[in-house]
């Protein structure tokens, strides 16, 4: 290729793939599956790109061009050839090779066997329970994988139906009640990756966003040790530990603290990086915010207001919740 | 036979045996994975897949029998001319589209 | 042609069909039953709520345009989608259409009316109230919230409480008794309502369309009328159909409503492309390339789009296989689409385009739904719509689709039929100025939304982070929707404008060829002052004079003076004249009945379940004084006689459009029916329960029941056959002792119900039971009450052999009944539901 050639080509792709960038963008994969789904998004949408142009040049042409008059034999000719190669054999072959294709690359994808690390990740109004039953380790609103190990992830729903997707992983699975399915994801390379609930689950919907992080093994062990041997915890002194027995314990688990199961566990909370399923920073400021003003930061969901405790009580939870990571 | 060709069901017939079809198809693919379901490892070679082959065959040759059928009985200067060749395309079509669906059960194991 | 060299004034026979036809004004104009009235009305009705749909969608658009923007709260959003979902489809997209076809079809097809003239009416007024119930609770800020596929558990009484859901089950529900009735009412027509001597292939193409797309409306539109049936049961009652805790399974609520959900965007669709199929040939100065390919397309599209409802089901963790055989179909029907697409084509490559403001939209249309047509490829490809699904790429591909395969055409068709409507013709300036402005405002929207879906935005969410790519999209997307709305705004506007400022129209002002610019334009309540016959598929190409002849009374049935509305009822086939349909008059009963229908859906709203059960009684009472008034009680006061050459009036006759409306009620019966069986082995092998699953009926008083019923139907079957032999002999008797037989074979159907141990609470097996046999309880007292008529009719001579065409369509319900209470048996109690459980 000439350097002219190149640079141009360079100079079109890189806006255009800086347009596909993103935490959530499936066209920004970092897992083989994603990236086989990316590839077959390019493909197919420059086949159909070009379907439509021929239709519609077509179209337009016959529509502007002087008009003019067909013998009989010559328009029976025309109409025949246009019906049945354009209207039969055209669409015809096009979806028999995709087809072939979808079939193919759906076996390709089934999740055949065990894979090394199976998790348990259950969908709630509105937000993740994510489980490694190894060690009974038991988090919220985090996934945290392993880089290149295969990870089987059986997903269920406590209340309503939601959908569990991380797009630059690969595609979604709805999490329905009743049910349990398996999604194999793997991840290529070190990274954040954004994943949200892609079933409408209700008036909070829009905040239902899960932290993935995907680790080199090493550190992944070192994260899934911490969490395993991990220090008993003592529950918080004085006036912010009566508050927390007499109304967080009721929905909130920490271990060895509390045994709530209605709202997220809590024990690794200050390891989070957001608070509220993704609302805002889990920062000293956001923790606090997040106890005041929760639901105006998130409206509606199950968690009552408490804006009837002094700040210092708050103040001194807070502080108490973050000393909870391993 | 002849009250079946005149009738004007008859020209959408086969899109209904079609539609038989295919609610059997998928009806027998659940059955057959609630009773005995292959292994997902044993691919497309399973007894189910064979099972509905053979039944999506028989339809095929069933399909393609009454588009002949209607195709001869669509006599020239007839008057239900249109009708019975129009059942006869219905037929065809019905037929080609239970190959195209049925081609999948060359490629997938049945219960994964 | 011309049969008459000496015929009445046509002045004078004009003023006399007026008398008989017109459709009165002030408040009698409640009562009309006209379908030119109807179809006006279902046009209007529809425009507005395509407004209020369109207001609703700039709110969501205003409120996505940045990222963080809280215009509505979250719940208020979520009313606001729902409803911009539910009033788009229900309430435009469908009514819409029908209203077209109901005004249209009888034009089109040389006829004076539809089959059914009061159930037009009593369509509309359910249409009319359904859309205000479903709207108020917009105003009152208690709408449906759960998305307009009312997922459940969402939309179960435990996540959803409040009325929210129940006004769009019950709200739906009634408007979907308009859909089915304008369903049945324009199959019967279009096959047994036209021109003397238009056979099936001679029909204009539209009426192919309509046809299939009612068919489609008959058996699709009961899955959703069953599920939400349920649904309400379980909201209201603790019926456990959905809930995986008791042995139900939220995902036969997902098979249920897809299975209406994806024929209906078909339904919604191929009405559109027969405007173009109409259109485009006149535009092209030719007939339309390979009518009987585009038949043969639209058949198999109708069939085959009800092969696809798993494809809105691709990631809820269904085998592969399975998925396979779904997408396959979804594939397919591309095919049939790219048969007509290329139909189109050829038309034009042959002929000498016009190109004028409807052909505009044709082109808008063919560019806007093929990119629609090509992304829904995509979404059959089950891997990739893993990514895509519920994401705001399938927002964009299902509006390329909706608005381009419906609403294009439909705007193509408005400018095309307005000179129809009202004499004049629209402001070439405005129309291209509304057109580019829709077309350019559409794409800027969805184009880019495909991106936004691709970067992973949801849909469904009231608000996004920044930082996540998606907040140009939006902006545009935003953006584009406002200049839109500019585009529909200006349409509004010359139509508006067009009615006082307009050029008059003249004669077929677009040189067409079918029949419905035969009639003055605004046309006459009869269409056609005479009948003329025809045999081609072009009858204004072939005899440009003819409008005028038609308007002199040179054609058939011109007589009046016997004071009844007569068409012309022809064999479905061929189109040979067989009877005079005599059609009714104006009437209150359908306003009536629709207003309880309404008091009845308010009451359930409300829970008031007894003055519920009053009302349902009431309106059983208001429908069978409607099946009285018919036969020889159809118009009062009419001269019943007909001239020696003329054909016998329908109900004279074995056979009737009434037999076949209810044939084809029947058919939309049997599709809610197999629902709910669909249902009951779908709970029974499919759905992961624990415990058993056998259910106790009380067997031996079913199969008594049911036998007892098919000794009934036989004895029923043995007196139409001596009727036809032209025995009459204690008819009434006969039909009295049926009566008895029925009686009794009711009572043993309700020991049945009360000797199973049922209990639908706790179980949704027992539930679906319950639910079963109370089908076959109503539909067989139905059966024996109607039967009961029979007999007092038989009494009164309004039934005898030579008019012997009502028992005929009682003894179908019997027939039927027979057939569901047999499936139930073998269902309930003879099949062993123990082998798909356990496993």
């Amino acid at each position: 290729m000439s350097p002219v050639l190149e640079w141009t080509a360079l100079a079109l792709a890189v806006p255009l793939l800086a347009g596909c960038q993103g935490p959530q963008s499936a066209l920004d994969p970092a897992s083989a599956t994603a990236r086989e789904l990316a590839r077959l998004w390019w493909v197919m949408s420059s086949v159909a790109g070009l379907v439509l142009l021929l239709v519609s040049v077509l179209w337009l042409y016959a529509l502007f061009r002087a008009p003019r008059q067909y013998p009989q034999p010559q328009a029976r000719r025309i109409q025949r050839r246009l019906l049945i190669g354009g209207g039969l054999l055209l669409p015809t072959l096009s979806v028999s090779a995709l087809l072939f294709y979808g079939v193919n690359a759906a076996r390709g994808m089934l999740p055949l066997g065990e894979a090394p690390l199976r998790l348990e990740i259950t969908g709630h109004q509105w937000w993740w329970e994510v489980r490694y039953p190894q060690g009974d380790v038991v988090t919220a609103n985090q996934l945290i994988l392993p880089v290149g190990v295969p990870v089987d992830i059986e997903v269920s729903s406590a209340d309503v139906i939601h959908a569990f997707w991380v797009p630059r992983l690969g595609g979604k699975l709805d999490m329905t009640p009743g049910r349990r399915h398996r999604v194999r994801l793997q991840a290529d390379r070190e990274g954040v990756f954004r994943g949200q609930c892609a079933e409408f689950c209700g008036t909070q919907h829009a905040h239902m966003i899960l932290h993935v992080e995907a680790l080199p093994p090493e550190r992944f062990d070192v994260w899934l040790q911490a969490r395993t041997q991990r220090e008993a915890i003592a529950p918080a002194p004085g006036a912010a530990g009566e508050l927390f027995a007499s109304r967080c314990a009721l929905c909130h688990r920490v271990a060895g603290v509390s045994d709530g199961r209605r709202g997220p566990d809590l024990t690794d909370l200050a390891s989070r990086p957001t608070l509220g399923a993704g609302v805002i920073a889990n920062d000293a400021a956001g923790l606090r915010r997040w106890l005041r003003e929760h639901q105006r930061l998130k409206p509606g969901n199950g968690m009552p207001n408490h804006d009837d405790v002094d700040d210092t009580t708050l103040d001194a939870l807070a502080a108490w919740l973050e000393g909870l990571a391993p | 036979m002849s009250r079946l060709r005149e009738h004007p069901l008859h020209s959408i017939l086969g899109l209904v045996i079609w539609s038989l079809w295919f609610v059997a198809l998928y009806a027998g693919q659940g059955l057959g994975c609630a009773l005995a379901p292959p292994a997902p490892a044993d691919g497309a070679a399973t007894w189910l897949n064979a099972v509905l082959g053979v039944f999506t065959g028989l339809t095929v040759l069933l399909l393609l029998g009454l588009a002949l059928f209607s195709w001869r009985s669509a006599a020239a200067g007839s008057p239900q001319r249109f009708v019975l060749r129009l059942a006869a395309g219905v037929h065809l079509v019905g037929a080609a589209a239970t190959v195209f669906i049925g081609l999948t059960l060359l490629g997938l194991p049945p219960c994964a | 042609m011309k049969r008459r060299s000496s015929h009445p004034d046509p002045a004078r026979l004009h003023a006399q069909f007026e008398r008989v036809w017109g459709s009165p004004s002030g408040w009698r104009a409640l009562t009309v039953v006209n379908h030119t009235a109807i179809g006006r009305r279902f046009l209007i009705t529809g425009a507005v709520f395509f407004l209020i749909g369109g207001l609703l969608a700039m709110l969501i658009r205003a409120q996505l345009a940045v990222p963080g923007y809280v215009l509505l709260e979250p719940d208020l959003y979520n009313q606001v989608f729902t409803m911009h979902g539910t009033v788009m489809m229900f309430l435009f997209a469908v009514p819409m259409m029908e209203g077209l076809a109901v005004y249209l079809i009888p034009k089109m097809l040389g006829a004076r009316d539809l089959a059914f003239p009061r159930l037009s009416a009593l369509g509309y007024w359910c249409y009319l109230f359904g859309g205000i119930i479903l709207t108020a609770s917009l105003v009152l800020e208690i709408a449906p919230k759960a998305g307009w596929f009312m997922y459940t558990p969402l939309s179960s009484a435990a996540h959803t409480p409040g009325m929210n859901s129940d006004f769009w089950l019950l709200g739906v529900t009634f408007v979907e008794i308009s859909a089915v009735s304008a369903g049945v009412e324009l199959v019967v027509s279009i096959l047994r309502v036209r021109a003397r001597g238009m056979a099936l292939h001679q029909m204009p193409i539209y009426a192919w369309y309509i046809l299939v797309m009612a068919g489609m409306i008959v058996v699709g539109f009961p899955p959703l009328i069953l599920g939400s049936i349920l649904l309400e049961l379980e909201r209201a009652a603790g019926l456990p159909f959905f809930d995986p805790g008791r042995g139900g399974d939220p995902l036969l609520w997902q098979h249920l409503f897809w299975l209406f959900g994806h024929p209906e965007v078909y339904i919604i669709f191929l009405p559109g492309a027969g405007i173009v199929s109409t259109l485009l040939p006149v535009f092209c100065g030719r007939p339309l390339v390979g009518y009987r390919w585009v038949v043969l397309s639209v058949l198999a599209t109708g069939f085959i789009s009800f092969g696809l409802w798993v494809h809105h089901m691709f990631t809820v963790g269904i085998p592969q296989l399975a998925l396979a055989f779904f997408s396959a179909a979804s594939m397919l029907v591309a095919i049939p689409t790219g048969v007509q697409v290329f139909a189109w084509l050829t038309t034009l490559w042959l002929g000498t385009p016009r190109y004028q403001v409807p052909m505009l939209w044709l082109v808008g249309f063919l560019i806007v739904f093929v990119a629609g047509g090509l992304t829904g490829v995509m979404l059959a490809l089950v891997p990739f719509d893993w990514q895509v699904h519920d994401t705001h790429f399938v927002v964009a591909h299902m509006h390329y689709v909706l608005v381009g395969g419906m609403f294009f055409p439909l705007m193509a068709g408005l400018y095309y039929w307005l000179p129809h409507f009202s004499g004049r013709l629209p402001s070439e300036r405005l129309g291209r100025w509304g057109f580019w402005l829709v077309f350019i405002g559409f794409n800027l929207t969805f184009l880019v939304m495909h991106w936004t879906g691709l970067l992973g935005m949801p849909r469904r969410v009231y608000t996004y982070d920044t930082g996540l790519g998606w907040d140009w999209p939006n902006l545009v997307s935003s953006i584009g929707s406002f200049v839109m709305a500019a585009g529909v705004a200006t349409c509004l506007l010359d139509l508006l404008l067009h009615v006082r400022f307009g050029r008059p129209a003249g004669v077929n002002p677009w040189q067409a060829d079918t029949l419905e610019w035969a009639t003055d334009y605004p046309p006459a309540s009869y269409n056609f002052l005479s009948l003329p016959d025809v045999n081609n598929r072009h009858p204004l190409w072939r005899e440009p004079d003819l409008p005028q002849g038609i308007a002199r009374g040179e054609h058939a049935l011109v007589e009046i003076d016997h004071g009844r509305r007569d068409t012309w009822g022809v064999e479905a086939l061929s189109g040979r004249v067989r009877d005079i349909t005599q059609l009714p008059g104006n009437t209150w009963i359908p306003l009536i009945a629709a207003l309880l229908l309404a008091g009845l859906c308010l009451s359930l709203l409300l829970k008031q379940y007894g003055l519920a059960l009053g009302l349902s009684g009431v309106i059983l009472l208001v429908l069978l004084h409607w099946s009285w008034r018919n036969g020889p009680l159809l118009s009062p006061g009419a001269n019943l006689t007909v001239q020696a050459n003329q054909p016998p009036l329908h109900w004279q006759t074995h056979d009737g459009p009434g037999l076949w409306g209810m044939a084809v009620t029947l058919v939309a019966d049997g599709a809610l029916y197999l629902s709910l069986l669909f249902g009951w082995f779908y709970l029974g092998i499919v759905t992961p329960v624990a415990g058993p699953t056998t259910v106790k009926v009380g067997a031996g008083w079913l199969l008594g029941s049911a036998l007892l019923l098919t000794v009934g139907t036989l004895y029923l079957g043995g007196l139409l056959r001596r009727l036809r032999q032209g025995s009459e002999a204690r008819l009434g008797i006969h039909l009295l002792l049926l009566t008895l037989l029925g009686l009794l074979q009711v009572t043993l159907l309700l020991g049945a119900l009360q000797a199973a141990e049922l209990q639908p609470r706790a179980r949704a097996l027992d539930a679906v039971v319950l639910v079963m046999l109370l089908y076959s309880l109503i539909h067989c007292a139905l059966a024996t009450i109607l039967t009961a008529l029979q007999a007092w009719r038989a009494r009164l001579g309004y039934v005898s052999a030579r008019q012997s065409y009502e028992p005929r369509v009682v003894a179908q319900l019997w027939l039927y009944n027979l057939g569901v209470l047999w499936i139930s048996y073998l269902a309930i109690v003879l099949f062993p539901l123990g082998w798909g459980n356990g496993s």
